[in-house]
C-alpha cells in the first residue's frame, strides 16, 4: 500500500529530517511510528500527503509514484488518506456535525448523503449525542474523536495519525487508539506516530522506530524500545 | 446536477459570510469600482453628446460653403473650381460642386417633417454652390479671407459661409477632456482592482486555517479559490450597479434637461448608447473584481 524507497528529506540548513528511509506498509496494516521529537515522524507523514517533497528517493502509494504526481491530482490523493493531528485542526466556529460534514462538502457530496453519513460516523466514534456542540465545548479526547470521524468520513484506504494522543488526557489516549484499531479492522491501513511508550507497549503492533531521521528498527508486534 | 446545486449553495454562503466579515474594506472597494465606472459613464455620455452636437451642426468642422450668383457662366465656374483646388490649406479632394436642384432636394429632405417650409415654393431660391473642407479646421478663417480677396470673378461669389471656428476649439477641449477622462478611468480601475485584491487578501488571511484544513481533506484548488473569486466579482458587480444607477440618474435629471433647455445647441444622446453602455459597465465591474481577486489568489494562496 505504501512503499518508501531510499527517501531522504533535507530541510534548509542541511537538516536531515529523513535519511535513506526504505519501508513497506501493506494494505490493512496498523503501524506505530515511534521515536523522540525531531526524529522525523512528522516529516514521514507530510511526505505521504505531499505536503512536503522528498529531496531524493521514491514514494509509492497504491502503486502510484507520488513524486511524479501532477499538482492538480494532489487533492484526489488526499481524499484517499485521512489525517489526524495532535492539535485536532477543527474549525472553532463550526459545530461537530459541520466539521465532519466539511470533509464531504469539499468533495462535492450532496447534502442528503452528508446528512445521513455524518451522524453514522459520529456515532461510530462515540459522539452521536454531540452533533451540535462546538469544539471548545468538548474535551481534548472528544475533539480528537471528531477529527478521526472527519478523517474517516470519506472511507479512505489509509489513515495517518500524527501524535493523536499528544493533547489528550493520558487516561483517554488508549480509547483513541482503540478507535483507530476499530477503523483498522474495517480494512483501513493505519499509521500512527507517537512517543507514548505505554500505548505502544499495550497494543503490540508493528513498530517502526526512528531516530535522527533514520529508521533504526522495524519490528512486528513490537514494543517501544529495548529496556 | 444535485452536486452542482450543492456547490453553488456552498459558494454563495461562503462568499456572503466572508463579505460580511470585512465589510468596511469591501465597501471601500465597491465605492472605488463605482466611482471609476461612474466616471467612465459620464465621459462616454458627455463625449457622445458633444460629437452628436458637432454632427448635427449645419456645417461640419472645417467646412466652407461658397455661394455663386445665378449669372455665373460655366467657364467662370470652372475657373473658380480650378482656383479652389490650388489653395494649399484646402483638401483638393474635398472640393465639391452642388447645383440649385440638388440643393433644393437636400433642403426638402432635411425639413421633410416641416413641409410648410418648402411646399409653396415655386421657383428654386437656393443658389449653386461649392463646398470645401480645409485640411485643418482652424484655417477656416484664413481660407475664407483668401477666397474673398483672391478668387477669380469675385462678382460671381455672392456669399461665403463657414463652420464656426469656436466648434473647432471646443472639439480640441473636448478631446483633452476625453483623454484625461480615459486616463482617470484607467487609473481608478487599477486602484479599484488593488482594493478588491486587498479585501481578498484579508479574506484569505482570515481563513488561512480553514484553507489549510480544506487542503488537508482533499479540496481541489478551484474549490478553494471559487469563494474568493466570487467575493471579488460580487464587489465589482455591486460597484458597477451603483455606477449604473448614478449614470441613469445623471442622464434623466441632468442631461435630458440640458438637451431640452439648450435646443439651439442641438445636443442629443444616441438612442442605443445606454443599451451598450450598461452591459459594458456590468462587464467592467466583473472584470475588475475577477482580476483583483485573481491577483490576490496568485500571490497569497498557495494551493
Amino acid at each position: 500500500m505504501i512503499r518508501l524507497r531510499r527517501v531522504t528529506k533535507i530541510y534548509k540548513g542541511n537538516v536531515y529530517a529523513l535519511e535513506d528511509a526504505t519501508v513497506d506498509i501493506e494494505r490493512g496494516e496498523f503501524a506505530f511510528l515511534v521515536g523522540p521529537s525531531g526524529s522525523g515522524k512528522t516529516t514521514f507523514i507530510k511526505l505521504l500527503i505531499k505536503e512536503e517533497e522528498p529531496t531524493s528517493g521514491q514514494i509509492y502509494i497504491a502503486d502510484t509514484n507520488i513524486n511524479q504526481m501532477r499538482k492538480w491530482k494532489v487533492p484526489y490523493l488526499r481524499r484517499k488518506i485521512g489525517c489526524v493531528f495532535q492539535d485536532f485542526k477543527l474549525l472553532p466556529h463550526k459545530t461537530v456535525f459541520q466539521n465532519v460534514a466539511y470533509a464531504m462538502e469539499v468533495t462535492g457530496k450532496s447534502r442528503r448523503i452528508t446528512d445521513q453519513q455524518v451522524p453514522e460516523v459520529l456515532k461510530l466514534v462515540g459522539l452521536g449525542h454531540k452533533l451540535d456542540a462546538f469544539p471548545d465545548e468538548l474535551s481534548g479526547g472528544e475533539q480528537q474523536r471528531v477529527a478521526i470521524a472527519r478523517a474517516f468520513i470519506n472511507r479512505p484506504p489509509i489513515l495517518l495519525a500524527d501524535e493523536p494522543t499528544g493533547n489528550v488526557d493520558p487516561s483517554l489516549g488508549e480509547g483513541i487508539v482503540r478507535l483507530l484499531e476499530k477503523i483498522n479492522s474495517s480494512g483501513t491501513t493505519v499509521i500512527m506516530s507517537t512517543h507514548d511508550r505505554s500505548i505502544v507497549n499495550t497494543f503490540r503492533k508493528r513498530v517502526i522506530a526512528m531516530e535522527n531521521g533514520r529508521i533504526i528498527r522495524d519490528q512486528d508486534r513490537g514494543v517501544y524500545g529495548y529496556e | 446536477m444535485c452536486t452542482a446545486m450543492n456547490k453553488i449553495r456552498y459558494f454563495a454562503a461562503e462568499t456572503w459570510s466572508s463579505l460580511r466579515k470585512n465589510l468596511i474594506l469591501a465597501i471601500a472597494a465597491i465605492a472605488v469600482v463605482a466611482v471609476s465606472l461612474g466616471i467612465l459613464a459620464l465621459v462616454v455620455m458627455g463625449w457622445n453628446m458633444f460629437s452628436n452636437m458637432i454632427k448635427n451642426a449645419e456645417r461640419k468642422v472645417g467646412e466652407v460653403d461658397i455661394y455663386l450668383s445665378d449669372l455665373t457662366m460655366e467657364s467662370e465656374r470652372q475657373a473658380i473650381n480650378d482656383y479652389l483646388v490650388t489653395i494649399p490649406e484646402v483638401d483638393p479632394l474635398k472640393v465639391t460642386y452642388k447645383d440649385k436642384a440638388t440643393a433644393l432636394e437636400e433642403f426638402k429632405e432635411r425639413f421633410k417633417d416641416q413641409p410648410e417650409l418648402w411646399e409653396y415654393i415655386n421657383e428654386n431660391p437656393l443658389p449653386n454652390s461649392f463646398q470645401l473642407i480645409t485640411k485643418d479646421p482652424k484655417d477656416v478663417g484664413m481660407v475664407v479671407e483668401e477666397i474673398r480677396t483672391e478668387a477669380p470673378y469675385p462678382e460671381r461669389v455672392e456669399d461665403i459661409k463657414s463652420a464656426s471656428s469656436a466648434i473647432a476649439k471646443l472639439e480640441n477641449i473636448f478631446d483633452k477632456f476625453r483623454q484625461i477622462g480615459i486616463i482617470g478611468v484607467i487609473a481608478l480601475a487599477i486602484i479599484a482592482m488593488m482594493l478588491v485584491s486587498v479585501t481578498i487578501q484579508v479574506a484569505i488571511f482570515a481563513r488561512r486555517r480553514e484553507i489549510g484544513i480544506m487542503k488537508l481533506v482533499g479540496a481541489t484548488n478551484w474549490f478553494i479559490r471559487w469563494p474568493f473569486i466570487m467575493e471579488g466579482i460580487s464587489e465589482g458587480l455591486v460597484g458597477s450597479i451603483m455606477a449604473i444607477l448614478v449614470a441613469l440618474a445623471v442622464k434623466v435629471w441632468i442631461l435630458d434637461k440640458l438637451i431640452d433647455n439648450l435646443q439651439f445647441l442641438r445636443l442629443s444622446l444616441s438612442s442605443g448608447l445606454l443599451v451598450v453602455l450598461v452591459p459594458c459597465m456590468l462587464i467592467g465591474g466583473i472584470v475588475i473584481g475577477a482580476l483583483g481577486s485573481a491577483y490576490a489568489l496568485g500571490r497569497f494562496l498557495e494551493v
